[in-house]
């Protein structure tokens, strides 16, 4: 069924619905999508900000950690108030504020293999708002086992990353792995996942109302500090142990 | 004409503050030699203590992933190898 725009949500994305690819048709398209975003931090909160913003139908959201006075910097979507707080009880409070016709589901756990499966039910999507590998890894398998795009996203520093993977057709973000990456306190400062939060965001609605050109098979680097994008070509790696030839995809 | 190896800023303190190194070789992994050979405190950079790629290191070769088995990866002269760190922050 396809859901009709009320007056009011006419108004509210009226701006948008004047981009010609996305119109009344996109903007239904948006307001029926369900999307995973794991975790509710630095990547988190400009995806969540925008994604509500845009009139996305449904966001879970997936985060267990509770908000810190150190987060503040960067994850915009908690303050003050918030701390000791779950992140993902804060994230719905504000989202809550900017977009009430937005249902947005908490969940205060942590991603693991053993339930990232009930995690993504019903979802179209999922959006990668993690901050270590480990869990990327579970999120990237999980989509290319349930045939799910996912959004990549990464910061350190003023620098970020972001690649598309539609499984099935893209490499996905194990075709890229070679080896363990060290958990660290990473430095970070928030307009960087600002940025390539904004980017993921694009890419979640790009690919929703079906227009532009998807950063699949495209690694695209961001250096805040020379102000300087650039891309890479990425290529499925046939080994891959998630959605290469040997994978033990369902 | 040489390769350039492109650093990225986490490494270019082992090599004297420089942005791109000009080196000799006929595979990716010959030029990383001749990177740590001018540059040695990069070696630990670059390569982990089992002698392999570190896992935090990526490396392209005319903007498209040399991954995998990237140290065996044929270059020429003007060939652009660059070294990316791999983020994993969120």
């Amino acid at each position: 069924m396809i859901p009709m725009l009320t007056p009011e949500e006419q108004q509210r994305y009226d701006r948008q619905i004047l981009i010609k690819e996305i119109g009344e048709e996109g903007q239904e398209k948006l307001k029926r999508a369900k999307v995973l975003v794991a975790g509710a931090g630095g990547l988190g909160s400009p995806i969540c900000l925008y994604l509500a913003a845009a009139g996305i139908g449904m966001i879970r959201i997936v985060d267990h950690d509770t908000v810190d006075l150190s987060n503040l910097n960067r994850q915009i979507l908690h303050g003050t108030a918030d701390i000791g707080r779950p992140k993902v009880d804060s994230a719905k409070d504000k989202l809550a504020i900017l977009n009430a016709a937005v249902k947005i589901e908490a969940i205060s756990v942590a991603i693991t293999e053993d339930n990232i499966n009930s995690l993504i039910k019903d979802c179209d999507l999922m959006v990668d708002a993690m901050d270590n590998l480990p869990t990327r890894y579970i999120l990237n398998k999980a989509a290319i086992e349930k045939g799910l795009p996912f959004f990549h996203g990464a910061v350190r520093g003023l620098e970020g990353r972001v690649m598309t993977i539609i499984p099935g057709k893209t490499p996905c973000l194990r075709c890229m792995y070679h080896g363990d990456v060290p958990q660290e306190k990473f430095p970070v400062i928030g307009v960087t996942p600002a940025v390539i939060g904004s980017i993921q965001a694009t890419e979640v609605i790009k690919y929703l109302v079906g227009m532009g050109d998807l950063l699949t098979g495209r690694l695209l680097i961001y250096d805040g500090m020379r102000m300087e994008f650039r891309e890479f070509k990425v290529s499925k790696n046939p080994q891959c142990e998630h959605c290469g030839e040997n994978s033990k995809r369902s | 004409m040489a390769i350039q190896i492109n650093l990225h800023k986490t490494h270019r303190q082992y090599a004297g503050g420089k942005e791109s190194v000009d080196v000799e070789g006929k595979t990716v992994g010959e030029c990383l030699k001749d990177l740590i050979r001018q540059y040695p405190p990069l070696g630990k950079e670059v390569f982990g203590k089992d002698g392999k790629l570190s896992g935090i290191v990526e490396v392209y070769l005319n903007g498209a992933t040399a991954y995998p088995d990237e140290l065996a990866k044929p270059v020429k002269d003007g060939d652009k190898i660059q070294l990316v760190y791999f983020l994993a922050g969120g």
